[in-house]
C-alpha cells in the first residue's frame, strides 16, 4: 500500500530532523538549524500525504473512513500533530534549541506505531459517526499541545536550576536554551491552547456517546481519565492565573498533567479495559 | 487572568464564623485542592472496577476486603455519598466564587474612565507623546482612522475645559463575562445531570419483528409505560466478510391510537426520538419460531416430516411418540467442548414413560443419527423470529448538559483568546503651537501581544507627521 510506504518515508525524515536538531544544539550553526526545521517540515508534509493517501485508499477498498480509528492511526496522527504544533511555536517564539528535545517525539512515536498492525480495517457500527473526526482531532491536538508543554517544563526545570546555581553554561546546552522565564511562558501558552481543545474533545465525545449508546457520561475508564487530565490542567490554570504559580511549581504540575495524559491515551488501553479499547488485538 | 485589578471580596456582614465559612468557600486554595481530590478519587474509580457483579470482586479480593470496600462504597464510587459530597462542595465553591466576584467583574466591565488623567497615566507602561507640525484636526482624523483599525467602533470623546480632547477606545469588554460563562456552565451541567437522574429513566426493550410494545423495563427494574406504541417492522444485521459487524438497523414505527405517526430506520449512531423518548439500537437476537424436522429410519428411508411450532407438542408421523421443540442455543457446545453452532433442544414424549430430551444441530443436520434408535431426526428448516434490542431513554436534563457544555467552551475561548483592551489618546496644542498627541493603553490579559500591537500603533502614528 502506498500509504505504508509514505508513513515509512515520513518516519525516516523525522529521524533525519531529530539528528539535525541535535546537531544544531551541538554545533550551533545557522545552516544546521535551517536544515533541521526544513526537514521536520518535510516530515510533516510527507506524513500529511500519507494520511491523505490512507484515507483515499480506504475508499478504494470500499471501506471509506477517516484514518483515525486504531492505535496505529492514532499514534501516527499524534506524531503529526506534535511536529506541527512545535513548528508553529518555533516560528512564533524563535526558539530553535527546543527542537532537539521535541523532534525525537515524532520519530519515536512513528517507530512505536510501526510495531502495530497497520492494515485498514472496516469500522464497527459504533465508530461510524461524523463525530469521530471532531472528537479525535480535538483530543489529539490537545494532547500534542500538552506534550510540548511537558518538554518545555522539563527544560524549564533544568534551566532554572542552572540559573539558580549560576552554572557557567557557556559550554553546555543549557546556555543555549531560552531564558527560564521564556520557557515558563511557552509552557503556559501551550496549555492554554491544549485546554480548550481537550474541553471540546470531551464534550464532542460525550455528545457522540449519547448518540451511539444513549449515555453522555458512563464513567468508563477512558472518559474518567480524560476528566482527570482536564481537572489537573484546570487546577494548573487556576493556580497560575489566580494564585500566581509560576516557574517550578507550575512546571511540575504540567509534567504531572502530561503523565496523566499519556495514561489516558495509552495506559487505559493497555492496562484498564473499557469501551474505547482500540488497543486490543482485534 | 485579569490580574491587573485586584478584586475585593464582597463585604460580608455578620458574625465571625460566617465570614470564616465564606472565606473558606471562596478560597482559591479550595478550588485547586478540590480539583486535585476529585482527580485522585476518579483514579481510584478506574483502578477498582465499578459496578461489577459481586462474585467478580471475590475473585480478585479477600472476602474481608470486599466487605470493607462495599461498606465504603468503593464499588459504586461515583454514586457514593462522599463523591457526591465532593461534587456538591465544588458546586458550592463555584457559587460562592461567582457571587464573590460578581460586583468586581461587572465594575471592571462597566467602568469607563474616558479621560487620560494622571492616575491612569501612572499605570501605563506604554505612555507616549508625539508632536506634529500638522493642524490638530488633521491629526485627529488620521488618529481616529489608525486607532480604529484595532478598536472598531467610535471612541468616547470628551472635550475638557483646558482645550484638550480625550478619546477613549475600548474592545472586548464582554470577555470579562468569560468568568461567569465558564463557572456557571459547570453548575448548569450538574443541574442537567440531576434533572436527568430525578425526572428521566433509562430502560430497555426487545421487540420481535412485526410486534408492538407500549412499555419498557427501566434499569431500576420498574415498568415504564409509554404514551404511544413502538413497532419493529424489520431488523437486519450485516456483516463484513471477516465476520465483523457492519451495520445493525431496525425499521421502527411510532403508533398512536393505531395510526402510524413516524417511521424511521434506526442504526447505531442514529436513534429515533419521539416525545422526549429516544430509542437506540443496542442489541439483537433471535428466538426460534418454528422448526421442520425430517423423521428418518435407521436405514436412511424418510418416514415423514414434522413441522413443530416452538413450545408445542406435535405428533410424529408413523410413531406413537410426540415431539416438542423446547430450547434454543445460538452457540451449542458439543460434549467434546467444540462449537456446534445453532442447536434446538427437543423433548420426545413416548406413549409410556417420561419424556426424553435431546439436542438437534441446525448446522449438522445428521447429528442425531449417532443416538442410535429406530429412527432419528434430521433438521430440515428452522424459522427464527428476530428481535431488536433497544435502549430507551428519557432525559429532560440533557438539554441543560449541552447548554452548559456550549457555555463552557465559549467561556474558555473568551477567557484565553480575547482580552479587554483600553486605549486612551488625548490631543492638545502645546505652547509652541504644535499638535501634541498622548497615547497609552492596557489589556487585562495577553499583555505581550498587546504590547506589540501598541508598538505598531504608536509607530504608525509617529509616521503621520512626516
Ligand atoms: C471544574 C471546575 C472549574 C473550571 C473548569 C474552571 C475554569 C476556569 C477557567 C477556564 C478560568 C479562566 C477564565 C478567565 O480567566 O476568565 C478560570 C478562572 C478562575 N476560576 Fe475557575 N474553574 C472551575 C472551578 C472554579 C471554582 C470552584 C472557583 C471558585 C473558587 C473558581 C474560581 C476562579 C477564579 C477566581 C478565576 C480567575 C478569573 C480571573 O481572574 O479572570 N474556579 N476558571
Amino acid at each position: 500500500m502506498t500509504n505504508s510506504l509514505l508513513f515509512g518515508i515520513a518516519t525516516f525524515v523525522y529521524f533525519f530532523a531529530m539528528v539535525l536538531y541535535v546537531s544544531y544544539l551541538a554545533f550551533r550553526s545557522e545552516m544546521l538549524g535551517k536544515a533541521a526545521s526544513l526537514s521536520l517540515l518535510g516530515g510533516v508534509v510527507v506524513e500529511t500525504a500519507a494520511i491523505g493517501m490512507r484515507w483515499y485508499e480506504s475508499y478504494q477498498m470500499g471501506i471509506g473512513r477517516a484514518p483515525l480509528t486504531n492505535l496505529y492511526e492514532s499514534l501516527t496522527f499524534f506524531a503529526w500533530t506534535i511536529a506541527l504544533i512545535y513548528l508553529v511555536l518555533e516560528r512564533k517564539f524563535k526558539m530553535k534549541t527546543m527542537g532537539a528535545f521535541v523532534a525525537p517525539f515524532p520519530f519515536l512515536i512513528m517507530a512505536y506505531a510501526s510495531l502495530n498492525p497497520n492494515d485498514i480495517q472496516p469500522l464497527v457500527p459504533a465508530l461510524k459517526s461524523n463525530w469521530l473526526i471532531s472528537h479525535v482531532v480535538t483530543c489529539f491536538v490537545g494532547y500534542a499541545a500538552f506534550a510540548v508543554s511537558f518538554v518545555v517544563s522539563i527544560l524549564y526545570l533544568f534551566k532554572a536550576g542552572a540559573e539558580q546555581f549560576s552554572v557557567k553554561s557557556a559550554g553546555s546546552f543549557l546556555g543555549f536554551l531560552p531564558p527560564s522565564s521564556g520557557l515558563d511562558e511557552i509552557g503556559y501558552k501551550t496549555i492554554a491552547i491544549g485546554f480548550p481543545l481537550l474541553t471540546i474533545g470531551i464534550v464532542t465525545g460525550a455528545f457522540w456517546a449519547n448518540v451511539a449508546w444513549g449515555t453522555y457520561w458512563s464513567w468508563d475508564p477512558k472518559e474518567t481519565w480524560s476528566l482527570i487530565v482536564w481537572l489537573i490542567y484546570a487546577a494548573y490554570l487556576h493556580a497560575r492565573i489566580t494564585r500566581g504559580w509560576r516557574g517550578k511549581r507550575a512546571a511540575i504540575l504540567s509534567i504531572v498533567g502530561f503523565a496523566a495524559t499519556i495514561f489516558c491515551y495509552l495506559g487505559v488501553n493497555l492496562i484498564l479495559s473499557g469501551l474505547h479499547s482500540y488497543g486490543g488485538a482485534s | 487572568m485579569s490580574a491587573d485589578e485586584p478584586v475585593k471580596s464582597a463585604k460580608t456582614e455578620g458574625p465571625d464564623w460566617i465570614e470564616k465559612i465564606w472565606g473558606f468557600l471562596t478560597s482559591l486554595k479550595l478550588v485547586i485542592i478540590l480539583l486535585l481530590i476529585l482527580s485522585a478519587l476518579s483514579i481510584a474509580g478506574t483502578v477498582i472496577e465499578q459496578n461489577k457483579p459481586l462474585q467478580e470482586y471475590y475473585r480478585y479480593y479477600q472476602p474481608g476486603t470486599v466487605a470493607l470496600f462495599m461498606k465504603l462504597g468503593l464499588f459504586d464510587m461515583y454514586h457514593s455519598w462522599w463523591f457526591v459530597a465532593c461534587l456538591s462542595l465544588l458546586a458550592l465553591n463555584i457559587t460562592a466564587c461567582t457571587t464573590d466576584r460578581y460586583r468586581g467583574i461587572m465594575a471592571g466591565m462597566q467602568k469607563k474612565t474616558p479621560i487620560l488623567d494622571e492616575k491612569i497615566s501612572k499605570t501605563l507602561q506604554n505612555l507616549t507623546t508625539i508632536r506634529y507640525a500638522l493642524p490638530l484636526d488633521a491629526v485627529e482624523k488620521k488618529m481616529v482612522e489608525l486607532a480604529g483599525r484595532g478598536f472598531s467602533g467610535k471612541p468616547v470623546v470628551t472635550a475638557a475645559e483646558d482645550g484638550v480632547s480625550h478619546y477613549f477606545f475600548e474592545k472586548g469588554k464582554y470577555s470579562r463575562l468569560s468568568f461567569f460563562l465558564t463557572h456557571l456552565s459547570i453548575l448548569i451541567i450538574f443541574l442537567g445531570a440531576l434533572v436527568g437522574s430525578f425526572f428521566g429513566y433509562k430502560g430497555y426493550v426487545n421487540i420481535f419483528e412485526g410486534e408492538t410494545v407500549s412499555q419498557v423495563e427501566t434499569r431500576a427494574g420498574k415498568i415504564q409505560y409509554l404514551n404511544f406504541q413502538v413497532k419493529c417492522n424489520t431488523f437486519d444485521a450485516e456483516f463484513y466478510p471477516s465476520g465483523a459487524p457492519m451495520d445493525y438497523r431496525s425499521d421502527l414505527s411510532i403508533l398512536q391510537n393505531g395510526k402510524e405517526i413516524i417511521r424511521k430506520t434506526i442504526r447505531v449512531n442514529d436513534p429515533l426520538t419521539f416525545e422526549g423518548v429516544t430509542f437506540y439500537q443496542s442489541s439483537y437476537g433471535g428466538q426460534p419460531d418454528q422448526i421442520t424436522i425430517d423423521v428418518v429410519n435407521k436405514d436412511g428411508a424418510l418416514r415423514g416430516t414434522v413441522t413443530a411450532p416452538f413450545g408445542r407438542k406435535v405428533d410424529i408421523p408413523g410413531v406413537v411418540d410426540k415431539v416438542e421443540a423446547a430450547d434454543y442455543q445460538e452457540h451449542f457446545h458439543l460434549p467434546d467442548g467444540s462449537e456446534g453452532g445453532r442447536a434446538i433442544g427437543v423433548n420426545i414424549y413416548p406413549a409410556k414413560g417420561g419424556p426424553a430430551g435431546l439436542w438437534l444441530l441446525v448446522d449438522h443436520p445428521e447429528y442425531d443419527k449417532h443416538r442410535g434408535g429406530d429412527y432419528y431426526f434430521r433438521v430440515n428448516d428452522l424459522k427464527l423470529k428476530k428481535y431488536t434490542g433497544l435502549q430507551v431513554n428519557r432525559d429532560p436534563g440533557e438539554i441543560l448538559v449541552w447548554l452548559g457544555s456550549i457555555m463552557l467552551i465559549a467561556g474558555i475561548m473568551l477567557a484565553f483568546f480575547i482580552s479587554h483592551k483600553k486605549l486612551w489618546i488625548s490631543l492638545r496644542t502645546d505652547k509652541k503651537g504644535r499638535s501634541e498627541l498622548t497615547i497609552g493603553g492596557t489589556a487585562n490579559k495577553n499583555r505581550d501581544a498587546f504590547a506589540r500591537e501598541m508598538e505598531q500603533l504608536i509607530q504608525s502614528l509617529k509616521e503621520v507627521s512626516s
